[in-house]
């Protein structure tokens, strides 16, 4: 990938939901551009299609029109396999709820996206622990997720996302569930982490002190870039 | 194995429920298994039976199973003892016993009854007749007796006022069409188990049958094998070494065993298909239960780039370490059961038709294990691969979105 070459192209994307007889469009033609190492706040009021945007951005959801490129290879003509080949190997997603597999222990959750890759046992080990040292969480390594407080099972789900070392990542209100002091070390974490291992960040968020953190910020309202 | 270990885990998250699941399929698995036993043992059994009474392999002159002798042994074998001989000689024969079927009246001077007997060499049928013929007095008749001997069955002495040691004298027509008549002493008395027979039993020194008969041929070479496996082969020998015989196997005699046979396979063939649909309702249920509770799980695991084929081959997972783990309590249940049952005595009512009953054992057969285990395996695989497919492929968004 060049310099010059976004993460992410999104060229005027369209985007509607039926809901009963009615059709509600939730993107008028969005176009945006997010750089390598770029980390961008999409914010906007509740319905304003953050959400949406993020999906699409994610890979996770598909346009009625427009055009998208992650790391230069157009979307648009892909299946639903082919995307989530590209999510496995180039996506990493923070969710509000942490999402972590509550059976699954803390180290058993971070190492999952290295399986899926077929990474080998002694690299996926050796990737883990030093992705848990990151987030200060390798002595809770075989812990289970319930065990946890509500930050520290969002930095497992910051470690998850990153341990693959994707091109992008996808957070949806990561710290909409945390409390003031905890939100601040995630911020500060995510960024860390992100500007560390130069991957672009699209990060959905009512926070005041996320967007402050973020090169960027983008304003949605009613489908539309502000 | 990463794979199965978070199946296991999985499968832990609802105790209660896959342990249902669980049992279930334990409880079908050995309800397959000890009916399975039970059919096995039941044909083992019959072919026991069958093989002891008629011999593994029966060789007749080439018209001597048609049963259309204008007199008796007109279809006979004329060199019964070089033909014994020959045959005896093949790999794996135990032992080759000639033998006259004739059929006349029993009469004690008083009272007379038909009888349907066999001539025989005793020393060698009664030895290969086993348990299957019971002496409740006496025992199997002497070629070198004065007078000559005979074993009858239990119903017929008690028709005839007969004891060991009472005189009767047997009326048969000759092989010349003629009517002849010998005495004879009753050896022993013995009993089959099954009524009709035991009422018209008689079995006489093969010799003897032979002077009333006025022939010194035999109706049939009973071949006893060593090994009842080595049947087909044998026979096949015996149809090379002589071509102008009829031969048969003791299958080909069973008409019972046979009946029998296809009766149990309809009815245990039913009980399996029940089964079956049992263990994949309880198996839909629990896992088609598990991927409602945990949609919102797939949807994260497929947006992190799980592919809708590795989501279903988790819960496939899941539904085989249900099914495998059910599949093994069943096989120790039914294990259990047919070990307990070696010491529980516990006696069968008599089968239609016959007098005595026999005991409750279950065969234990390593391939009927195997096969059950695979089925149920199979079908927990199965159970999970129908319920999880719709979950693995609705869209991401939809999946994250479900509550």
């Amino acid at each position: 990938m060049s310099a010059e070459m976004p993460t992410v192209r999104l060229g005027v994307l369209r985007k509607s939901y039926r809901v009963g007889e009615s059709s509600i469009e939730a993107l008028k033609g969005v176009s945006l551009d997010v750089g390598g190492g770029e980390m961008v706040a999409l914010t906007g009021p509740s319905g304003s299609g953050k959400s949406t945007l993020l999906n699409l951005c994610g890979l996770i959801d598909t346009p009625d029109s427009g055009s998208r490129e992650l790391c230069g290879t157009a979307l648009d003509s892909l299946d639903e396999l082919s995307l989530t080949r590209l999510r496995r190997e180039k996506v990493g997603f923070i969710f509000q709820g942490f999402n972590l597999v509550p059976v699954m222990t803390v180290y058993d959750n971070v190492e999952y996206p290295l399986l899926l890759l077929g990474v080998a046992p002694a690299e996926r080990r050796r990737r883990v622990l030093e992705v848990l040292g990151r987030v200060g969480l390798e002595p809770f390594a075989l812990r289970l997720p319930d065990a946890l407080s509500g930050g520290q099972r969002q930095r497992v789900a910051i470690a998850r996302a990153l341990i693959k070392a994707p091109a992008l990542v996808i957070a949806d209100e990561p710290t909409a569930n945390l409390d003031s002091a905890t939100a601040r070390q995630i911020v500060d974490l995510l960024h860390e982490l992100a500007h560390e291992r130069n991957a672009s960040v699209v990060v959905a968020t009512h926070d005041e002190r996320m967007s402050s953190h973020c090169d960027r910020v983008v304003h949605l309202i009613d489908g539309e870039l502000q | 194995m990463k794979w199965l270990v978070f199946a296991w885990k999985n499968v832990m998250r609802n105790r209660r429920r896959s342990l249902t699941a669980m049992l279930i399929t334990a409880f079908g698995t050995a309800a397959v298994l000890a009916s399975g036993g039970f059919a096995l043992f039941t044909y083992e059994s019959l072919e026991e039976m069958t093989a002891r009474d008629s011999g593994h392999v029966v060789v007749a002159h080439a018209r001597g199973f048609e049963g259309d002798e204008d007199v008796p042994l007109q279809h006979g074998l004329a060199d019964a003892t070089g033909l014994a001989a020959k045959f005896a000689a093949l790999p794996g024969v135990r032992a080759v016993a000639p033998r006259v079927q004739f059929s006349g009246l029993i009469s004690n001077g008083d009272k007379s009854a038909v009888f349907v007997g066999s001539g025989v060499v005793p020393e060698i049928d009664f030895r290969l007749r086993g348990p299957q013929m019971n002496f409740s007095a006496g025992q199997s008749p002497a070629s070198n007796a004065p007078a000559p001997e005979v074993v009858i069955g239990d119903e017929l002495a008690r028709l005839m006022k007969a004891k060991v040691g009472s005189s009767l004298t047997l009326l048969a027509t000759t092989t010349e069409g003629n009517l002849n008549a010998v005495d004879v002493v009753v050896s022993g008395i013995a009993g089959v188990g099954v009524p009709e027979i035991d009422k018209r039993l008689v079995l006489a020194d093969l010799a003897s049958v032979q002077r009333l008969l006025l022939s010194d041929k035999v109706g049939t070479l009973s071949i006893y094998l060593k090994e009842t496996a080595d049947t087909e082969a044998v026979a096949a020998r015996v149809r090379e070494l002589q071509p102008d015989l009829a031969v048969k196997t003791w299958r080909d005699l069973a008409v019972f065993y046979q009946a029998v046979r296809a009766l149990y396979n309809r009815i245990f063939g039913i009980l399996g298909v029940i089964m079956i649909c049992i263990v994949l309702f309880a198996m839909s249920n629990t896992l088609g239960m598990a991927v409602v509770e945990r949609t919102r799980e797939i949807g994260t695991l497929r947006a992190i780039g799980t592919l809708p084929s590795e989501v279903v081959r988790n819960f496939v997972f899941e539904g085989m370490v249900i099914g495998g783990a059910g599949a093994v309590a069943g096989m120790v249940l039914a294990g259990g059961a047919t070990v307990a049952l070696l010491f529980a005595g516990i006696e069968m009512p008599p089968p239609p038709g016959r007098s005595v009953g026999y005991p409750l054992f279950l065969s234990f057969s390593p391939l009927l294990y195997g096969a059950v285990t695979l089925v149920v395996v199979t079908l927990a695989a199965a159970a999970a691969w129908m319920v999880s497919r719709r979950a693995a492929n609705k869209p991401v968004t939809e999946a994250l979105a479900h509550v």
